[in-house]
């Protein structure tokens, strides 16, 4: 069950290897996770699970995760209570201000490390916790 | 998207003209007519130009919810109101009149939209500030559907949205034809006068300089952002430039103290203007004036454009780069303009402490500011959590209405301080 220090996540990842490490590493921190290996079914997951948190690949074929995190963040129900962690290298300004109009959240490079990925995906949650409480919205807007 | 979110407009929770098309054909029938207003608001695109679509987004949903207020009380609330497609910026509203009220005239329409615009903008002001409302402009054009059985029903209906829309559009090009007019009423006139906000080190909150902005005494020019659309599309851009520098020293000399810096927002064209010349600005001490420059517009000859600003630089002149970060262009054409400030882009600065990409940069921003010997400016600092945390990420001056609203006496409620030393230093 999700509790609202253990918020439901969704992971894309196109590289089922990489999506069932992240998957086991926060399952085994108490998160409910989803995963989907592509665009399409990241955005049918995304309505049927209503996740908090959605960890996002880039590079995928098809909908890339820049597409999906547009889709996702401009979604007219769900789009407001979600956050989004790209999973991607953003080495310089031009990718972050790109990411940023795509309205995603948070990055977190790749190759991970999990700690890493365990520390960014707390640091969400957090938000989304003091949201809940009452406090300013989870999401910028 | 499922069909039913075509529908229901999210944002505004309106229903679409798709989900309420049978019962305003039904209406039509009924009633042998209805009056279709079309509400074009002017200058959204604008918003979501300098601050995203997010930003447009909450100002639609605070523009849906002021809008159903205000109609809800009027005489005409007992007719619908909808947007034509979800997420739309335009609104549509159907009058239906009650059985025993005759339509509502083009007197009752006029006063419906002052009030409505008054409604709207001052709720807009409210809940997102005053730059924002003072982009705010409404049209609203009319149309009478007359139920004809010869034509389709829905067609009509169309065309009188189409016919309504138009309409909303040529007032819009009258009150621009109306606002060239002000305009030069306002160069002629010099009917011009200057607010200055102030920006404050971060620190101790103590003021360190004033950005000039420009308001037109004429109610149609208080937006700066109006008054030069207007300049640009009549070619006065000069003059009005020429104007707005003048004001500004102009007010500098009188009122600001020693010590005291003037951020003078200058555009990249205006240094092709033959009279904007080193030597006939009517400054004293070049050494505390900051001229702004926007990142936004696109400089044409690079080369040129920087020669010119060395003039400037050698006469003691200093530079800030304006809306730093809005565009693509990353930091290396930043570091070309060798700024001895970096004012950031508002959009990085609205919900900074909770979104991480937007603390990331501005993190290296500052990073690149210290390595460069420039100050790192956060403007459109709004909400004590963003001051906290543009603070903490170590951004130099501040300026927002968190802080200070600007003002046409700036310096009668704040004491002149120098900046500090450190600060001074690290600002070539």
């Amino acid at each position: 069950m999700a509790d609202s220090a253990h918020p439901p996540i969704l992971v894309v990842d196109d590289n089922p290897d990489n999506a069932h490490i992240i998957r086991d590493y926060l399952e085994a921190r108490g998160f409910p996770i989803t995963v989907a290996y592509n665009g399409d079914d990241a955005l049918k997951a995304f309505e049927e699970v209503k996740p908090s948190l959605v960890l996002l690949d880039v590079m995928m074929p098809g909908r890339d995760g820049w597409q999906v995190c547009r889709e996702m963040k401009q979604h007219p129900t769900l789009g407001r209570g979600v956050r989004v962690v790209m999973v991607t290298a953003l080495d310089d300004w031009v990718n972050k201000r790109q990411a940023l109009q795509t309205g995603a959240d948070d990055f977190v490079e790749k190759p991970f490390e999990l700690s890493k990925l365990a520390s960014t995906v707390e640091r969400n949650v957090k938000l989304l916790t003091n949201a809940a409480a009452g406090g300013s919205p989870a999401t910028s807007r | 998207m499922d069909y039913h979110q075509l529908l229901r407009d999210s944002l505004t929770r309106l229903p679409t003209v798709a989900a309420t098309i049978d019962s305003i054909r039904k209406a039509v029938q009924d009633r042998g007519e209805v009056v279709i207003l079309y509400f074009n608001f002017d200058r959204y695109s604008k918003v979501e130009e300098v601050y995203g679509w997010e930003k447009l987004d909450s100002v639609l949903e605070t523009t849906g919810e002021a809008m159903r207020e205000f109609l809800t009380k009027s005489p005409l609330g007992s007719s619908k109101l909808m947007v034509a497609f979800p997420n739309d910026d335009d609104f549509i509203f159907f009058h239906v009149p009650k059985d025993d009220t005759p339509a509502a005239t083009d007197t009752e329409i006029t006063e419906l939209t002052a009030g409505l615009k008054e409604a709207v903008s001052s709720q807009i002001e409210r809940v997102h500030g005053e730059d924002i409302a003072s982009l705010f402009d409404i049209f609203v054009g009319r149309s009478l559907v007359i139920y004809n059985p010869k034509l389709r029903l829905e067609r009509q209906i169309y065309r009188g949205i189409r016919e309504a829309a138009n309409a909303s559009k040529s007032l819009e090009h009258r009150e621009q034809a109306k606002k060239v007019g002000d305009l030069r009423e306002t160069l002629r006139s010099r009917g011009l006068y200057i607010e200055y906000h102030p920006i404050v080190i971060t620190d101790s909150l103590k003021v360190f300089g004033y950005e000039a902005l420009a308001r037109g005494s004429l109610r149609s020019m208080r937006s700066p952002e109006v008054m030069f659309e207007i300049a640009a599309q009549s070619d006065l851009i000069w003059d009005l430039s020429r104007l707005c520098r003048d004001r500004a020293i102009e007010g500098m000399t009188k009122l600001l103290k020693d010590g005291e810096l003037l951020f003078m927002n200058v555009d990249p064209a205006d240094f092709a203007d033959p009279s904007f010349d080193v030597n006939a600005l009517n400054v004293k001490d070049p050494t505390r004036v900051v001229i702004e420059i926007t990142e936004r517009t696109a400089i044409k000859d690079y080369p040129k454009f920087r020669g010119r600003l060395k003039e400037f630089r050698d006469k003691g002149y200093r530079f800030a780069v304006d809306d730093a970060g809005s565009g693509y262009a990353g930091l290396g054409s930043i570091a070309n303009l060798e700024p001895d400030f970096i004012k950031l882009d508002m959009s990085l600065i609205n919900c900074i402490d909770q979104n991480f990409i937007k603390q990331n940069l501005v993190e290296t921003m500052v990073r690149f500011a210290n390595e460069h010997g420039a100050m790192v400016i956060a403007e459109g600092v709004e909400r004590k959590e963003e001051f906290e945390m543009v603070k903490s990420l170590g951004v130099h001056l501040v300026q927002g209405f968190f802080v200070h609203k600007p003002s046409s006496n700036a310096v009668t409620y704040r004491p002149p301080i120098q900046p500090a030393p450190a600060l001074a230093e690290g600002a070539k």
